[in-house]
């Protein structure tokens, strides 16, 4: 009957209309909350103990985890800067519930309801505990009591409503990201937020002052009080601290931070682990959105971002943070009350792409490529990581400077054979071939044909005579020897050479360039190239007829921050289709993190499942927008497909039209026939 | 064991080389120097062999002008214990001999239980300072090592042949070997290794005046280029097997 009328009051718009159906219905309802009035000194000294106990039981658990984080390193980069940015990410990720329910609608909205509900609550429940020492200051008759706890008692069914819909799926529906063990504590909590609802709600329905108050008063309360110590311990920690970790996160889409002093090597142990991480650790709230969307973890590999996260947890839990027990498993010597943790193993922290989907997914502010590549510093930095093709590509770039291990001199050849000018502080661009663009054969077309785009638009550009990898693949992998080394060659290269602009088609050299280099002087201002044409999209030959796929690569959606304008470029080249997964949810393509230099990969290739994903869409060309998903895909889906859709770079895209245009006369030549 | 390892500057593998206006030696000008290949592998020996008795002592030895020192800060990144540095703007004017005596009299002094070094030059390639350094220190030698080990208060090196045959010999200590490339696995230089360098010793002795040169260096010149094209004639088989001859005896690649 209860739960009849409370639908009625879901779906009314007026609650007063409601509560007039209820009456008609001959409930015995009162517009306003019943209170149980006066408590005795007895009662009222019983509470005051029950609020104390359950105080000190939450500050017991609470005490350890506080200290744990405030005794961790601190964050020598840590700044407050920029505060706007903060403040609105605080307004929209922790009030608005954004990402919560962007990223998973219906559960986010239930999500967003009860904090919602909780807020709301929030009044409610410290009238509720005043009362009981006859201090209440909000009394259920007066004008504003009234509206208020009418407006709280609707918040008390959409909580109530959420909490067992959250419940359902949790238990029930049980998707896998959430983890395979069943957490009868998160059932237990979901039971006592239905109670404090139910028990709120119910008081609508009783005497003032009667014995049936006093009872739910006393359960509500009580399911409050068992609530409170329950949360230091559990997953619901993050009620206390995600919203201080989303306002602190350290500024930037994952930022490595720098070393600090000349015994920092990155997360070796305990004692690396900076106070963000640390917040962060615990700041977790087990969703699984990160590992849901993890390249690596669903594709069989032993990598997983929440477990890493998690891992990270049980070891400050159980070592602390000054420890000098190593992180990582391979490292540690197990023992019977230790046994290895596999997730927290240098297997799993290579595994990363550094695709950047758990960050941009998790709700709660955690970073988790910048602990993933400090595990991988820690292991780098100190010639711990020890493995064949990770040791060639590092001596490649100590002696050849290029990521392919090829010799200076076929970049010489192959600007001499295109008749590349080289850069003299006269042309407007320098264009910057790095490693695909001046040793692949793949990278060098897309080059090739990127050049032709600019010369088409009259834009004068130049490239450097010396050019070395920007360190990106020593970077994520953790080489900062290798990686600093690079930077400041580069930064030197460009200084030399006076450049002011510079255009790259790989959003590696454009993200390494922009950000990491930072840490050792400020870099000219970069661009990709989707965004030079895209810019210039009107002076670009409109083609149609074909179908073209788009893959956003990670190093230029997540983290630079361009979607629309390499579609803006598609768009002239074509029909742009859309690829089940695209924008800010792109799926990686497996080369990211220096991974395109290592071995075979364990399980599944990324690669291919992406492959697979693009080719189904019956577009019969895919769209790239960086040489290494270009090179990926470029096996991947031939492996995939019998009759495998075109794979072109969004500079070929618009140079193949540069070439059709130019036999125009000829009629026989059309436009389709005029690429490869 | 004390091993030293003596090892080679060369200038980096893709530098544009130019020869010296007096046409006696490069133009070092312009270019890029690194550690001589076989010698990075001498070195790696030598910390393999280092880690796996776990105790001793790895010296890198080097002669050369002020630059050599980068070269040896790598060797100590790496993982070498010492440096030496052997102070001589003359190399180019100085003989195989020369050379390795000036490296005798400092190894000399070091006394090692082992001296390894690269079996040649990437630069000039002549493969004999070991050898005749193993001569002035009046200790045995072997030559194209590509596996050590420690057997008792000798070694068992493996030494490469020709035609895919290789020569396992036992020898007593001290001894000196020449390291072939590809034996092992080379390291990557790390932060930490760089780090712990700065506070390792690099001592820096003086080269002794160069004595009169048993060979003397006319001239240097880069390789002169040749095109030769042979027309084969005759019928597919014929054509055939006169390539299979010519790959056979003239190139010798079969």
């Amino acid at each position: 009957m209860l739960a009849g009328a409370l639908q009625v009051a879901i779906g009314a718009r007026d609650l007063t209309g409601a509560i007039f159906l209820f009456q008609e219905q001959g409930f015995h309802l009162s517009a306003t909350l019943a209170e149980p009035g006066h408590f005795s000194a007895l009662e009222s000294a019983l509470l005051a103990l029950c609020i104390v106990a359950s105080a000190a039981l939450f500050f017991w658990r609470f005490g350890p985890i506080l200290r744990t984080i405030l005794r961790s390193k601190k964050d020598v980069d840590f700044s407050l800067h920029p505060l706007g940015r903060r403040v609105w990410d605080f307004f929209w990720e922790v009030l608005c519930q954004g990402k919560v329910i962007r990223q998973r609608p219906l559960p986010g909205l239930a999500h967003a309801f009860v904090f919602w509900g909780f807020l709301a609550f929030a009044l409610v429940s410290l009238n509720h505990m005043a009362t009981g020492f006859g201090l209440g200051f909000l009394p259920p008759a007066s004008l504003i009591g009234n509206f208020y706890f009418l407006f709280a008692a609707v918040w008390a069914v959409l909580v109530a409503v959420s909490i067992t819909g959250l419940f359902v799926r949790r238990f029930f529906v049980r998707p896998i990201w959430l983890g395979r063990k069943v957490s009868y504590e998160s059932g237990f909590i979901a039971f006592l937020i239905f109670l404090l609802m139910v028990t709120y709600l119910a008081a609508f329905f009783v005497e003032d002052g009667g014995l049936a108050v006093r009872g739910l008063w006393w359960m509500h309360t009580l399911a409050l009080l068992i609530f409170l110590p329950l949360i230091p311990h559990t997953k619901h920690l993050h009620l206390v601290l995600s919203p201080v970790t989303v306002f602190l996160k350290r500024d930037g889409f994952s930022k490595i931070p720098p070393l600090a002093g000349d015994e920092d090597f990155g997360l070796v142990a305990g004692k690396d682990v900076t106070q963000l991480i640390s917040l962060q650790t615990y700041s977790c709230v087990e969703c699984g959105r990160c590992t849901e969307h993890c390249p690596a973890a669903t594709t069989g590999k032993v990598l997983n971002p929440k477990e890493i996260i998690l891992g990270l947890r049980s070891y400050l839990n159980e070592f602390g943070p000054a420890s000098d027990t190593p992180l990582l498993t391979e490292a540690r010597v197990a023992s019977p009350d230790n046994p290895p943790e596999k997730y927290l193993s240098m297997e799993a922290a290579f595994e990363c792409t550094t695709c950047g989907s758990c960050e941009f997914q998790c709700p709660v502010g955690i970073q988790h490529v910048p602990v993933i590549v400090g595990l991988r510093r820690g292991a780098t930095n100190t010639g711990a990581w020890e493995d064949d093709y990770g040791t060639k590509l590092f001596l490649a770039l100590e002696k050849n400077g290029n990521a392919l291990g090829l010799s200076a001199i076929e970049r010489d050849k192959f600007i001499q054979k295109q008749a590349f000018p080289i850069f003299d502080g006269t042309q407007e661009y320098c264009l910057w071939l790095g490693c695909m663009g001046g040793y692949d054969p793949k990278g060098r077309e897309i080059i090739a044909d990127f050049a032709r785009v600019m010369q088409h638009l009259g834009t004068s550009f130049g490239v450097l005579k010396k050019e070395k990898c920007t360190g990106d693949p020593a970077r994520r992998l953790g080489n900062d020897l290798v990686f600093q080394t690079l930077a400041e060659n580069g930064l030197k290269a460009f200084e030399t050479a006076k450049v002011q602009k510079i255009v790259a088609i790989c959003p590696h050299c454009v993200r390494t360039i922009a950000t990491d280099w930072r840490e050792y002087g400020v870099a000219p201002e970069i661009e990709h190239h989707s965004e030079f044409m895209a810019r210039h999209k009107d002076r670009l030959p409109q083609q149609t007829g074909e179908s073209i796929v788009y893959h956003d690569p990670c190093y230029l959606g997540r983290y630079h921050d361009v979607y629309e304008e390499p579609r803006a470029v598609v768009a002239k080249a074509g029909t742009l289709v859309e690829a089940p997964r695209s924008h800010e949810r792109s799926f990686c393509c497996g080369a990211g993190g220096g991974l395109a230099f290592l071995g075979e990969e364990k399980g599944e290739r990324v690669s291919h499942v992406r492959a697979r994903e693009l080719a189904g869409t019956g577009a019969q060309i895919v769209g790239t927008a960086c040489p290494f998903c270009n090179t990926m895909f470029r096996d991947a889906l031939t492996a995939v497909s019998d009759a495998p859709p075109q794979l072109l770079d969004i500079a070929q895209l618009t140079a193949r039209a540069l070439t059709a245009s130019q036999p125009q006369n000829q009629s026989e030549q059309q436009s389709s026939g005029g690429v490869q | 064991m004390k091993i030293v390892v003596a090892i080679k500057q060369v200038p980096e593998r893709d530098a544009p080389v130019h020869i010296a206006a007096d046409g006696k030696w490069i133009d070092e000008g312009d270019l890029n120097y690194t550690i001589n290949e076989p010698d990075a592998y001498a070195l790696e020996e030598a910390l393999q062999l280092k880690e796996k008795n776990g105790a001793g002592e790895v010296v890198v030895v080097c002669a050369g002008p002020e630059r050599v020192q980068t070269t040896l800060r790598e060797a100590l990144a790496k993982g070498a214990d010492r440096a030496i540095h052997i102070e001589a703007d003359d190399l180019g004017s100085r003989d195989t001999l020369g050379i390795a005596q000036i490296l005798a009299d400092a190894i000399k002094a070091e006394s090692p239980d082992l001296i390894l070094t690269g079996l040649q030059s990437d630069d000039l390639g002549l493969g004999q300072t070991g050898v005749v350094l193993a001569e002035l220190l009046d200790i045995p030698h072997a030559t194209i090592i590509m596996q050590v080990e420690v057997a008792g208060g000798g070694l068992k090196v493996k030494r490469e042949l020709e035609d895919g045959w290789f020569q396992h010999v036992e020898m007593s200590l001290p001894a000196l070997l020449t390291i072939q490339s590809g034996g092992n696995k080379l390291r990557y230089a790390t932060l930490m290794g760089i780090k712990k360098a700065k506070t390792k010793e690099l001592k820096t002795v003086a080269a002794a005046a160069p004595g009169a040169p048993a060979i003397a260096l006319e001239r240097v010149y880069l390789p002169e280029r040749q095109k030769k094209t042979e027309m084969l004639t005759g019928s597919p088989a014929e054509v055939a097997a006169k390539i299979v001859e010519k790959l056979k005896f003239e190139v010798r690649v079969i």
